[in-house]
């Protein structure tokens, strides 16, 4: 029973991790209404970036880290600008598809450019362990979630007061209403993928400072669906939230229902999550419920 | 669709007609007859692979575009609905000593079920989150392939040679056959589904399944039956599949290979018959025989200092530029490209 | 006139006569035979998931047969042709692989890696199609047919382990209770079987089998289950980074190094100390079937020459062995051949060359050394391993080091348990 408390720390901490993610997503869903199925691949690419400034050029982090930062923000603008602008109007299918094909463009990309499959980033926070009663807890995680948490502190913020926060708001509300009022929304789409990139980055660099850079941060972004999904398309709070439940619920499913299923249970239960809040409450616990009119 | 100058028709049945023309039957008898003769005498392996290779995953993208381009449900785990088929077509071979032709009857009838299954959220989501659903399926259906222990785990699981009657399929020639029989019979499906009830009702309900719904299809029922007869060729395509490649990994069936499918159709043009028929074949040669063995060596010899084994990024680049080069300058695919030539070429010299 | 028109059907019957002559007046030396080779075909995965490993696989393959080819003449003065082709580690390429061997008129194939063998053996075996596979699993030739391996398998791997860990290490009475964490691939699956088979016989208790994905990020929740039920070993049958990735967290749990581990051939490579730090993966146990590159053995000398002058890069890489000593393997299968039933038989390149090149060479390989870059490999009937021994290595100081010799490990026979391949 002592691994109960164990348990619950490993699924928060890697909650947060998805909490991460997802907020990426939320942010691009809730001002352009663009699912944006690359995410994992786009948090792979940052964390390769990252390797390669910290690694390859060996730059020190406080150098590096605003580089990657920088690099993220480009890759938003070019992404939005030359891949989503021309598609604005048309069909979801198209939107989807067209983030399915960046996301595969963006796969070849990371191989073509570091084809070994696995490195690790040198280590960013240390990594003694911290002991929580019987369960112990390393280091890099509650950094994570710090981190995780300041993130989600300061796109609130901005969402509620700055000018483009709003605008971002509005934008999602209605589009037609807000060109009449005269903001530029090309650029209130720019931003939100730029920032959304970043999000994205930041996460990648503190997942792959845990746990090396491999393939499965393509596979972490797709957990992170069931994040946005639980929580609700359009809702931070519902991501912040929803996170830590899927971790929690992955780390519980490893841990007791392993010896009465088959093994790996921990991948598949935020898949089968899915399919039970797509029956049960389609929109998340947080959403807004979407009222469709002809 | 566009008809050469001065035919008229004079009954429904000369309207509905695919081929109308004495000109159309004869292209078609005549393509057949090459299909079936040249093939299997002029290509050496490395071509009838792909050309079966194509056979079957055209069968595949045939359901998915009834699926997707049809009736505008999105579906994004099709690599698992075939793997469905695929293994329950191994298991009742491998396993319980079944005839090929009942294995392949069931892979499509098992292959259905499950998409049944899996499309029931379909009912009451679409657009986004009926694709996460999707995507959901094809992993929880590759997790329990590769935990099944009657499914062979992740070892794998060997089929025996397809075989009806006396007549083994052991070989690139036979296996030709055998796939390019299935397609024609796909691809004539596929074609006729779009001058029935069905086809019509899972048109409307892509346009505006609000509109259908008041005028009075029953959308739950069309959009199962969508999933269904897709999820059915799938079914078909990977009980060939396994047929034709003797051993089944749960590896062969990844996400990519969805999102190929949907690049395929994409390309292809959705919700036409000849879309899938462009869109596979370009791609699959392109994966099969261009990139392998003309680009990929051509990069690794010239640019030797880079890093090992960095060509096998070409693949996903080339693939996913073209989706979405397609999608934002020809969203309407090739088969629009193909429409286009057609109509040039019958209104020439007066062609704009 | 007359004159002219003889004298030139003169030249040009001199010119055909002499160009005919050519030939026959060039084959001056030892019996070379130039013209006449031996197909093999080689495959490997160059590019794609595994590339890694797939490049010096295959850079070693080629640079050996060239050794042999240029210094030692070929293989009784025939020359080996090598057909490399790449499967991508993919199943479809690996399919189209293999028939082009066929249709080139190779006499057998040979694979780096299991998965690869695994999509093929159903057609090498069904033909009759001999082949030869450099990382083998169980299922690659149990029941056997006609794959061979050439190195121990993963299952072995665990056998020699558990045996060395209970002749040196393990001191408590009865049984130890040992933890298994598997790859969710044939690589798990070659541990789990061996240890299913022959746990009882060996005397070790399996308290626990975790399986994880390659990618994964954590597995505290796996590693918290098995301390609860205290282990006294634990094996993890995985590649480098996850199993780096365990180790470093049984350390955090204050498992390691209480607990041995010890840790199977795909991942004890300097990649394991790279990625987890030489600091957490020391004192690590592992087996490994070839010897490594600072070992002194006679076929060291040549390797270490080639692949200094033609891949630099490649030195120290440990896949770079595996398959110098596969194509060292591969000519002495030739030879055997045709000492046996000589160049005329195998000429034709189709089924009867197979039988020949499988019963004479592969059946008929008898102690060779191969350089002493692996155990000798032997023919054994109903054991389609060729080499059958491993050594031990542990982490010391950071490098991987063999603490033992070699170390045979025995022929489990899977195909006689009814839970195997189902």
């Amino acid at each position: 029973m002592d691994q109960f408390l164990q348990y619950i720390i490993t699924g928060l901490s890697i909650g947060m991790v998805y909490a991460l993610i997802a907020l990426g997503f939320v942010l691009i869903w809730k001002s352009s209404s663009v699912a944006n199925l690359a995410l994992g691949q786009i948090v792979l690419l940052s964390s390769w970036f990252a390797y390669s400034m910290l690694a390859q050029a060996n730059l020190p982090p406080y150098i590096a880290l605003p580089i990657v930062v920088i690099f993220a923000l480009c890759l938003g603008w070019v992404i939005e600008r030359f891949a989503l602008r021309p598609l604005i109007a048309q069909p979801i299918l198209s939107l989807i598809a067209v983030t399915l094909g960046i996301g595969y463009f963006i796969e070849g990309i990371i191989t073509f450019i570091w084809p070994w499959s696995v490195d690790a980033l040198p280590r960013l926070f240390p990594t003694d362990v911290v002991h929580i009663g019987p369960a112990v807890i390393s280091q890099q995680y509650l950094w994570v979630i710090g981190i995780c948490l300041l993130v989600f502190v300061l796109l609130t913020l901005f969402f509620r007061y700055h000018k483009m926060g709003v605008a971002m708001r509005a934008t999602a509300d209605d589009q037609m209403a807000v060109q009449a009022c005269g903001i530029p929304v090309t650029r209130v789409f720019s931003t939100s993928w730029m920032l959304a990139c970043v999000v994205a980055a930041v996460g990648g660099v503190l997942i792959s400072s845990i746990g090396g850079i491999t393939h499965g941060l393509v596979d972490t972004g797709l957990k992170a669906f069931s994040v946005v999904i639980l929580g609700g398309l359009d809702s931070f709070v519902g991501a912040l939230i929803a996170g830590p439940i899927i971790g929690l619920l992955e780390t519980f499913a490893g841990g007791y229902l392993t010896a009465y299923t088959w093994g790996g249970i921990r991948d598949v239960v935020p898949f089968i999550i899915i399919i039970i809040v797509m029956v049960i409450k389609p929109f998340g616990l947080f959403g807004e419920k979407r009222i469709e009119r002809i | 669709m566009s008809l050469p100058c001065g035919t008229r028709n004079y009954n429904y049945a000369q309207d509905m007609a695919i081929f109308r023309t004495r000109t159309h039957w004869v292209l078609l008898i005549g393509f057949l007859a090459v299909l079936f003769t040249v093939p299997p005498l002029v290509f050496n392996h490395l071509w009838l692979n792909t050309v079966n290779s194509i056979g079957i995953t055209l069968i595949a993208a045939l359901g998915l575009n009834i699926l997707v381009g049809y009736c505008g449900q999105l579906s994004i785990g099709h690599a698992g609905f075939i793997a469905v088929g695929a293994y329950t077509s191994a298991i009742l071979t491998n396993r319980f000593d079944m005839p090929f032709l009942v294995g392949l009857i069931s892979a499509g009838l098992v292959a259905g079920v499950v998409g049944i299954i899996f499309g029931l959220p379909s009912v009451r989501v679409k657009g986004f989150y009926l694709a996460i659903t999707t995507i959901a399926a094809q992993f929880i259906i590759i997790w329990v392939i590769n935990h099944w222990g009657l499914t062979g785990g992740f070892e794998g699981i060997s089929v025996p040679y397809a075989s009806i009657g006396g007549l083994v399929f052991d070989s690139d020639v036979k296996q030709f056959y055998l796939v390019m029989v299935i397609v024609a019979l796909a691809v004539f499906f596929a074609k006729n589904l779009t001058r029935t009830k069905v086809g019509r009702a899972f048109i409307a309900i892509r346009d505006n399944d609000l509109a259908a719904e008041v005028m009075g299809i029953n959308v739950n029922y069309y959009k199962l039956l969508a999933f269904f007869i897709g999820c059915f060729f799938a079914g078909i395509a990977g009980a060939l599949l396994a047929h034709t490649t003797y051993t089944l990994t749960a590896e062969q069936f990844s996400f990519t290979d969805s999102i190929l499918y949907i690049g395929m159709i994409i390309i292809g043009g959705l919700g036409t018959t000849i879309g899938p028929i462009l869109g596979v074949v370009f791609i699959k040669i392109t994966q099969k025989v261009l990139l392998p063995i003309y680009l990929v060596p051509f990069l690794e010899r010239t640019f030797t200092n880079f890093p090992a084994g960095f060509a096998t990024g070409v693949a996903p680049m080339v693939f996913g530029l073209i989706i979405v080069l397609f999608l934002i300058l020809e969203p309407r695919g090739l088969a629009h490209r193909w429409n286009l030539f057609k109509a040039a070429y019958r209104l020439w010299p007066f062609s704009y | 006139m007359k004159n002219k028109t003889l004298l030139i059907i003169n030249t040009i019957v001199c010119l055909a006569l002499l160009t005919f002559m050519v030939p026959f007046l060039s084959g001056c030396g030892p019996a070379e035979h130039p013209g006449l080779t031996l197909k093999v075909g080689i495959m490997t995965p160059t590019t794609g998931p595994a590339a890694e490993k797939g490049v010096p696989l295959r850079d070693a393959n080629l640079d050996c047969i060239q050794y042999i080819n240029d210094e030692l003449g070929g293989v009784n003065g025939y020359k080996i042709e090598a057909i490399n082709l790449d499967s991508r580690y993919n199943a479809d390429q690996a399919v189209t692989n293999i028939n082009q061997f066929m249709d080139e008129g190779c006499l057998f194939f040979t694979t780096s890696s299991s998965a690869e063998m695994s999509y093929v053996q159903e057609i090498a075996n069904r033909l009759g199609f001999p082949g030869l596979v450099a990382y083998s699993s169980p299922n690659n030739y149990h029941p056997p047919q006609h794959v061979y391996g050439q190195m121990p398998d993963y299952g072995d791997d665990w056998t020699a382990f558990t045996k060395y860990y209970l002749e040196n290490i393990w001191q408590g009475t009865g049984k130890p209770k040992m933890a298994l964490m598997v790859l969710n691939n044939s690589t798990g699956a070659g541990a789990k079987n061996a240890a299913r088979a022959m746990a009882d016989t060996l005397g070790v208790e399996i308290i626990a089998t975790e399986e994880h994905a390659a990618t994964t990020l954590s597995e505290t929740v796996a590693l918290s289950r098995i301390m609860a039920l205290n282990p006294d070993v634990i094996y993890i049958s995985s590649t480098p980074k996850p199993a780096a990735l365990i180790i470093s967290e049984a350390k955090d749990l204050g498992m390691y190094p209480d607990v041995t581990i010890g840790v199977c051939h795909a991942a004890m490579t300097s990649k394991l100390v790279e990625l987890g730090g030489a600091d957490i993966v020391e004192g690590v146990y592992g087996v490994f079937p070839t010897i490594s590159w600072n070992d002194d053995v006679p076929g060291v000398a040549k390797m270490k020459e080639y692949a200094a002058a033609l891949h630099p890069s490649d030195v120290n890489n440990g896949d770079y062995i595996a398959a110098w000593a596969q194509s060292l393997i591969i000519a002495e299968i030739l030879k055997k051949t045709l000492d046996a039933v000589g160049y005329d038989v195998l000429a034709s390149g189709d089924a009867t060359a197979w039988a020949a090149i499988e019963q004479y060479g592969f059946q008929g390989l008898d102690g060779y050394d191969v350089g002493g870059l692996q155990s000798a490999v032997k023919y054994v009937s109903g054991d389609n391993r060729l080499g059958k021994s491993l050594r031990i290595n542990r982490v010391t100081n950071g490098v991987i080091t063999a603490i033992t010799d070699w170390v045979e490990a025995p022929l489990i026979r899977y195909e006689d348990y009814d839970w195997f391949g189902h």
